[in-house]
């Protein structure tokens, strides 16, 4: 139906590709066609208008859907890699390009329960991976779009960057959707338990109106780099965790 | 003061002694931190290029913080990466988190930092070579391939996706210098096909973090692959081995059958076609020949009767005696073919000498005749001996048949008057014609008693035959006793009255006249003229060719033969054409000059 082919035609079009400013604009011009299936998709609460109860978009496997919010993060932190390096080289003199935000400002998402180290990923259950990336894309979704409200700002920001910085911070509501879906799926097949934190409960700790100088703005696009290696890495993590199918040996 | 002094110098010299050793203690070069690695994501070891010592034992030592926190730690280990090396197992690695990390070096004199580098784990991700790499020769439908494997290097946890890697593996044959690369994704097998029977491959493969960087390559894993037999190329072979072999069976047959094949491409002109034709002949033969092949049987008609043509005789009967009618004779003129035949036939109708009428009466006679044929035939050997004789005189005789003196005369000219009997309008082949004719009347002389006519004919053929050694063919080798015809006079422009004179046949030669009275014919030019010869005053007999001399050298004595001399000195025998007469009746050669009126010149 319609979901099967937007997703299909977004997600071919741009996850098996190279990132660029091409696919960006092939991505745009589906989405102008397609832009009916966007309102179908964009609410994921049709799955759960059907019936009171929690149902399923039988329009596409789990396994499909998890392989394809998985090509969706690789491509928002290839695209985020790129934003930092753009933004570096034309901002950031030398001397103060260090990767870690020796500023001293913490990435927004330092609070959230995430594991951080090997040893604590193998702990936590499929849920929790699960959660975690939805915390993190839901964290992401409005700096995103303040970053981008302040390349407006600057006097030479390349068309490139602010382009980039719109597309990612679209691409980000995307991979929300897809991962609630994705939810909503493992638990309508059991694999997931009704337990989940209340993605309200996350607070963003990070006033828009602190972030002003261009050191903040670097350190965002440096945090945001991070988080969607996390994103990418916990959805991986989960795909091998799942069914043998997955050949991860 | 002296000892001042001393002690001063002493003590500079201690001071300065250190530097005059050439060392000097310093502080230690800066070391510079090369690179941090993580082969698994999960432990990492970083590297530093310690700078100059300082002349002192210097000590490198490694600090690091992470972020978010002010705790400084050291190295945890500084052996197990190598020399000037931190190993950070995996207790102490955070993922995701940035380290500060500084090295110091320190001497006696000091220490020195090196700048920091931030780095994070994540990033930072080399991973070991594959291991295992294994080549196995495989087959697939007689041909062989290499079926590639090999394992992820044993420390990069692929099993659970904490790493995912990709793989990229290089083949190349042994002694080559370039390799040949294939991605090869995620899959720990590969294929590689068509490959060179015989050769020996080396290949080896790599691998790289979805976002990092790439392994080294692993061990070259040496295959020889068997010889093998492409069939396919063999099939190909022979196919083209088969297409150029017809292709030369159809070039030889082309060649073979070329003339045939422009024949019909470019068929040739036809050629002229007529009937009796041979080109070959016209190439090669004379035209003659050419043309004899053309005439056919019918033309000229050869079977014509003979005796048809000979029409044109001098026939002179005498209705009374004194009175001759002369005909017109065909007095073969050398060149005067026209006009002989300009003349006007005068026939007289009476019937040709060779006519049937005349022809039997003369059959009544065969026994004399028999005699005169053999006295023909001497004289026939005779005459024929003249010709040789003098070639140079042509003598115009008129023979007739001495048998027949009272016959209506039908003198019958000899031979040259018969080169005449070319039927109108075939004179330009008189002469085969005349061949013809007397070959056809070559009858042995034992036809000389049958019949008048064949005596006639037989008479004309030893005629022709004489006549044949001759040139031109009218110079008569006078083949018979002759009689001769008196010219009586003049008559008019073109007629001149004979009568005969009695001869006696015995007699031999063309002479027995008066010669006083006579000139000899020599010849006959070519303008209608007459050459008379100059004589000589002797009427005794002569041979001729004593008479020859003597024509030559002698004048001409007689008055009316003088003024013929003074005529003839000026063109020797040279008789104007004006007197056709002259021409046409050379009386036995004879011309009596004391006859004619002067000629007129």
């Amino acid at each position: 139906m319609c979901l099967s082919v937007f997703v299909s035609n977004k997600f071919l079009n741009i996850f098996c590709d190279k990132h660029d400013a091409s696919s960006v604009l092939q991505w745009a011009v589906w989405a102008l066609f397609l832009w009916p299936c966007l309102l179908i998709v964009s609410n994921p609460l049709d799955c759960r208008e059907d019936s009171g109860s929690l149902t399923h978009c039988p329009s596409i496997s789990r396994e499909k859907l998890l392989d394809r919010v998985i090509h969706h993060a690789e491509l928002i932190y290839r695209v985020s890699e790129e934003l930092c390096t753009l933004f570096e080289d034309m901002f950031i003199p030398f001397p103060l390009r260090l990767q870690s935000n020796q500023a001293g400002y913490a990435c927004i998402t330092k609070a959230l329960p995430i594991p951080s180290s090997k040893s604590e990923i193998e702990q936590i259950s499929d849920n929790w991976l699960l959660q975690s990336v939805l915390m993190l894309v839901q964290s992401w979704i409005e700096p995103l779009v303040y970053l981008q409200m302040a390349l407006d700002r600057y006097d030479h920001a390349p068309e490139v960057l602010i382009n980039k910085t719109k597309w990612v911070s679209e691409k980000i509501m995307s991979l929300e959707q897809g991962v609630f879906v994705l939810i909503k799926k493992m638990l309508d097949e059991g694999m997931m338990t009704t337990a989940y934190s209340d993605p309200g409960v996350l607070q963003n700790g990070v006033q828009p109106e602190e972030l002003e100088s261009i050191m903040k703005d670097y350190t965002l696009l440096s945090c945001f780099k991070k988080d969607a290696h996390k994103m990418e890495t916990f959805l991986k993590l989960l795909k091998c965790r799942q069914s043998d199918k997955y050949n991860c040996a | 003061m002296k000892k001042a002094e001393g002690v001063i110098i002493l003590w500079s010299l201690l001071l300065f002694t250190p530097h005059a050793k050439g060392t000097s203690y310093s502080l230690p070069g800066k070391p510079t931190l090369t690179n941090c690695r993580s082969p698994e994501k999960e432990t990492f070891t970083c590297w530093w290029e310690p700078g100059s010592d300082g002349g002192l034992p210097t000590t490198y030592r490694l600090f690091y913080r992470k972020e978010n926190s002010d705790t400084v730690h050291e190295c945890p280990d500084y052996r197990t990466g190598g020399k000037n090396s931190c190993f950070f197992n995996k207790n102490d690695t955070s993922i995701w988190v940035n380290y500060n990390i500084t090295v110091v070096a320190t001497n006696a004199r000091g220490r020195t930092f090196s700048d920091p580098v931030d780095i994070d784990v994540v990033y930072i991700v080399k991973p070991n070579p594959p291991e295992k790499v294994t080549v196995n020769t495989t087959w697939d439908k007689s041909l062989p391939y290499l079926r590639v494997s090999w394992e992820p290097p044993h420390k990069a946890d692929t099993r659970s996706g904490w790493i995912t890697l990709i793989y990229e593996l290089r083949i190349k044959m042994e002694g080559d210098d370039e390799w040949e690369e294939h991605p090869a994704g995620q899959q720990r097998v590969f294929n590689i096909y068509s490959l060179r029977s015989g050769g020996t491959y080396l290949v080896q493969v790599r691998c790289r973090p979805d976002h990092g960087f790439w392994s080294e390559w692993s061990d070259s894993a040496c295959i020889e692959v068997p010889d093998y037999f492409h069939q396919e190329k063999s099939m190909w072979i022979l196919i083209l081995i088969f297409s150029v072999f017809i292709l030369i069976i159809l070039i030889w047959v082309i060649h073979m059958n070329s003339h045939t094949l422009k024949r019909f491409i470019l068929p040739p002109v036809p050629g002229p076609k007529i009937k009796g034709f041979d080109k070959q002949l016209l190439k090669n033969g004379k035209s003659r020949d050419v043309f004899s092949s053309l005439v056919g049987s019918d033309f000229p008609p050869t079977t014509t009767n003979y005796e048809d043509l000979l029409v044109e005789y001098l026939e002179v009967y005498v209705p009374e005696e004194q009175e001759l009618m002369p005909e017109e004779s065909k007095v073969p003129h050398k060149s005067s073919y026209q006009s002989e035949t300009s003349t006007s036939d005068c026939d007289s109708g009476r019937g040709s000498c060779d006519s049937h009428t005349l022809l039997v009466d003369k059959s009544e006679e065969d026994k004399t005749m028999g005699q005169q044929s053999t006295q023909q035939g001497g004289q026939t050997e005779r005459d024929l001996k003249r010709p040789e004789e003098s070639s140079e005189e042509k003598y115009l005789t008129y023979s007739h048949q001495l048998d027949q003196p009272d016959s209506p005369d039908c003198l019958f000219p000899p031979g040259p008057l018969s080169s005449h009997f070319s039927p109108p309008g075939h004179k330009p082949v008189l002469g085969s014609n005349y061949q013809e004719f007397s070959f056809g009347n070559t009858q042995p002389h034992a036809l000389h008693h049958q019949t008048g006519t064949h005596q006639y004919l037989q008479d004309y053929s030893d005629i022709n035959n004489a006549n044949k050694e001759a040139p031109a063919g009218f110079r008569l080798a006078s083949v018979r006793s002759t009689e001769y015809v008196e010219v009586q006079r003049v008559k008019n422009d073109n007629m001149v009255l004979l009568h005969p004179v009695s001869s006696d046949p015995e007699q031999g030669g063309p002479e027995r006249r008066h010669t006083e009275d006579y000139s000899k014919v020599k010849g006959v030019n070519n303008d209608n003229g007459l050459l008379l010869l100059q004589r000589k005053g002797s009427d005794k007999e002569m041979d001729i060719c004593s008479y020859e001399d003597q024509q030559m050298s002698e004048p001409v004595d007689s008055g009316y033969t003088a003024s013929i001399a003074a005529a003839l000195q000026k063109t020797p025998a040279y008789v104007h054409p004006a007197t056709q007469i002259l021409d046409e009746r050379a009386a036995g050669g004879y011309v009596d000059t004391s006859i004619f009126p002067l000629p007129t010149y």
